[in-house]
């Protein structure tokens, strides 16, 4: 387990250096760059070539791009993810000023849509081909076919247009300096990320829990004059959600989609709307830093998944 | 040699004389026995039909042109107007004969679905995007599957090293979210345009499918008619295009109809955004632009949104109904 644990971690930083090639390739392959935006929309010169190739010169963006990259890669190996040319500011900072709203409505999508998932798919599958059951997957078809932003309009329409409450989306609060106003703003994003990330959960645990349903532990179980209740959690369920864990490291990268998304939809200052703006101002060094941390969770997301499946699992071993 | 065997081993293979004729009138009946089983899918299957139907057809049922800019004569026009009136009622528009059919409401008049902000019919719009949305789907999914079976069976069937940097290389591809990914592909252009947002939906969906025709490969390249083929010296391109292939053919065809709706799904969100082709009527451009008055003419929204979500499903549906058919192993996948 050890040896594989090591193995799979050396793996995930051959994985990481590919996506740093990657992203940097990918970066500078655009045809525009930062120098270039930034001149174009700040000097009004009919001959903006020398300001461009001041501001290159400033950055260090003249530079060959053999030299270019490996500054980045000696930086990474450092942990510095670079400077932002925008604000100057290093890519750490600027991802610590935006990773509370991330936090905030992250976590609200992942709450809801395992509260949401959970619950459903078990009913759905104990109650098959009864009402409820049709009612539910009906739901979760349609959770998975929707877009998160035409979810997140009809529900903030909804809100709007019954006059429920007031979505602030320009005084940027948060839980902790105004619950009232957070709550109020969050709830359309959390409801809408959570129902589309959820949906494809819970098809996946219903398809579990029916598979599992029809083992030789549960009639034993069930003969052994345990209630139904016990059964389908104590013995079902703990069975059924080993697939889904697996799934659950694949919806993060979707999760970190919908963020993308919601947090442009909504005007909140979070990680996915900075990815958006920096890769639309051509700031890379935030760019490619941000694109890092998110692969760098995804990967160790799928690792200790794989390894709380062999823990979970004694028939899993490996070597 | 080559041209020897060839039907020889389709001979053995598909024995002609034994098989079933068919005609369109058993097909239709397998088609309705199949549909009674699994009505869910019968009805995405119908709904693809109908939707496929709009695309091909969308010159001729979108009644409209999708960029057509409806006007009515103003009935305060005034030609003799003097400029200060003008600018004294900027809401009637004196000085022009007519005035934009703008925010129409939906199902009355000669606009089903009403019109838009500049006085574009929404119905138009709407067949017109059915026809980006199958070409984006129908085309990034054929891009993706046969991206991703070449590289697969290559990537399978040799194995070492080869395989291993590949696997890695499509591993970082899958530590990218696939929005950042799109949106970084789609940025190579400073307007991007539908082949580039194609090609950009078919590279990521090529990662997810080298993975799942390599491992189909794996499992057939373990069978004894593999090591039988090779045991009498055929060369590897042959062993992978007559042995390998035919039998990774329905997890690739269940690929393919499954992701569609996955594709039409991301463009969508990169239209969306406004990173989606420039040049074209897509729906994902629709709702973002349907924002700006959706409190007072929600409807170029909505209805834009039900059409993304109402295809998705579509393509969903049939999809999961096809792999069900062809392999209830793959189900829940």
């Amino acid at each position: 387990m050890t040896n594989y644990i090591i193995r799979r971690l050396l793996l995930n930083v051959l994985v990481l250096w590919f996506v740093a090639t990657l992203v940097f390739v990918a970066t500078h392959a655009l045809p525009s760059d930062f120098a270039e935006k930034r001149v174009a929309s700040s000097f009004s010169l009919t001959d903006q070539t020398e300001a461009i190739k001041f501001a290159r010169e400033q950055l260090g963006t003249d530079k060959p791009l053999w030299y270019q990259y490996g500054k980045f890669m000696g930086e990474l190996s450092r942990g510095d993810l670079g400077t932002s040319y925008e604000t100057s500011k290093s890519t750490w900072s600027e991802l610590g000023d935006r990773l509370p709203s991330t936090l905030e409505l992250g976590s609200l999508i992942v709450l809801v849509s395992f509260s949401l998932s959970i619950p459903i798919g078990i009913i759905s599958a104990v109650k098959q081909d009864t009402w409820i059951d049709y009612v539910l997957r009906a739901f979760s078809i349609l959770g998975v076919a929707m877009p998160v932003f035409f979810a997140a309009l009809l529900m903030a329409l909804f809100v709007v247009r019954f006059s429920l409450f007031e979505i602030d989306v320009v005084g940027r609060p948060h839980f902790w300096t105004d619950p009232e106003a957070a709550a109020k703003l969050y709830v359309v994003p959390a409801l809408a990320g959570g129902v589309s990330g959820g949906a494809g959960i819970m098809r996946i645990l219903r398809s579990q829990m029916l598979e599992v349903m029809r083992q030789d532990y549960i009639r034993t179980a069930r003969a052994k004059g345990l209630q139904d209740s016990k059964v389908w959690v104590r013995h079902a369920m703990k069975n059924a959600m080993l697939p889904v864990l697996t799934v659950m490291g694949l919806t993060l990268s979707g999760i970190v989609g919908g963020q993308i998304i919601l947090e442009n939809m909504f005007n909140i200052q979070g990680i996915g709307r900075f990815l958006f703006t920096s890769l639309n101002t051509r700031d890379f060094p935030p760019f490619q830093g941000t694109v890092l941390i998110i692969g760098f969770v995804i990967v160790t997301t799928n690792l200790a998944v794989d390894v709380v499946y062999a823990w979970l699992d004694p028939r899993i071993r490996y070597t | 040699m080559a041209n020897l065997e060839q039907p020889a081993v389709l001979s053995s293979a598909f024995p002609i004389d034994y098989r079933k004729k068919r005609t369109v009138g058993s097909v239709l009946r397998t088609m309705a026995r199949l549909g009674r089983r699994n009505k869910l899918g019968a009805f995405g299957v119908v709904l693809v039909v109908v939707i496929l139907g709009v695309a091909i057809f969308s010159p001729i049922v979108q009644r409209y042109g999708d960029t057509q800019r409806f006007e009515t004569a103003n009935p305060d026009f005034n030609p003799t107007a003097n400029p200060l009136d003008i600018a004294a009622n900027p809401e009637k528009q004196l000085g022009s004969p007519t005035i934009l059919t703008r925010y129409a409401d939906p199902f009355t008049g000669d606009h089903w679905l009403g019109t838009d902000q500049f006085g574009r019919d929404i119905y138009a719009r709407i067949v017109v995007g059915a026809r980006l949305a199958v070409i984006i789907g129908i085309g990034a999914s054929l891009i993706a599957v046969v991206a991703g079976t070449v590289v697969g069976i290559i990537s399978g069937y040799f194995g070492g090293k080869l395989d291993l940097m590949l696997q890695r290389f499509v591993d970082s591809i899958q530590a990218f979210p696939g929005l950042v990914l799109l949106m970084l592909i789609v940025s190579i252009m400073d307007e991007p345009n539908l082949a580039l947002t194609v090609a950009a939906l078919g590279f990521l969906g090529f990662a997810s499918s080298v993975r799942i025709v390599r491992s189909a490969v794996l499992s057939v390249s373990q069978m004894s008619y593999v090591e039988a083929a090779r045991s009498y010296g055929a060369r590897d391109v042959r062993i992978m295009a007559r042995h390998v292939l035919p039998n990774i053919v329905a997890p690739v065809l269940v690929i393919f109809s499954i992701s569609i709706g996955l594709y039409i799904l991301a463009e969508a969100s990169l239209s969306f955004l406004g990173l989606g082709p420039q040049d074209k009527t897509t729906w994902g451009k629709m709702v973002n632009a349907g924002r700006q008055a959706v409190d007072v003419h929600p409807w170029e929204s909505v209805f834009s949104g039900a059409a993304i979500t109402l295809t998705v499903l579509a393509f969903n549906l049939a999809g999961d109904a096809l792999r069900d058919e062809l392999d209830p192993r793959l189900r829940g996948r």
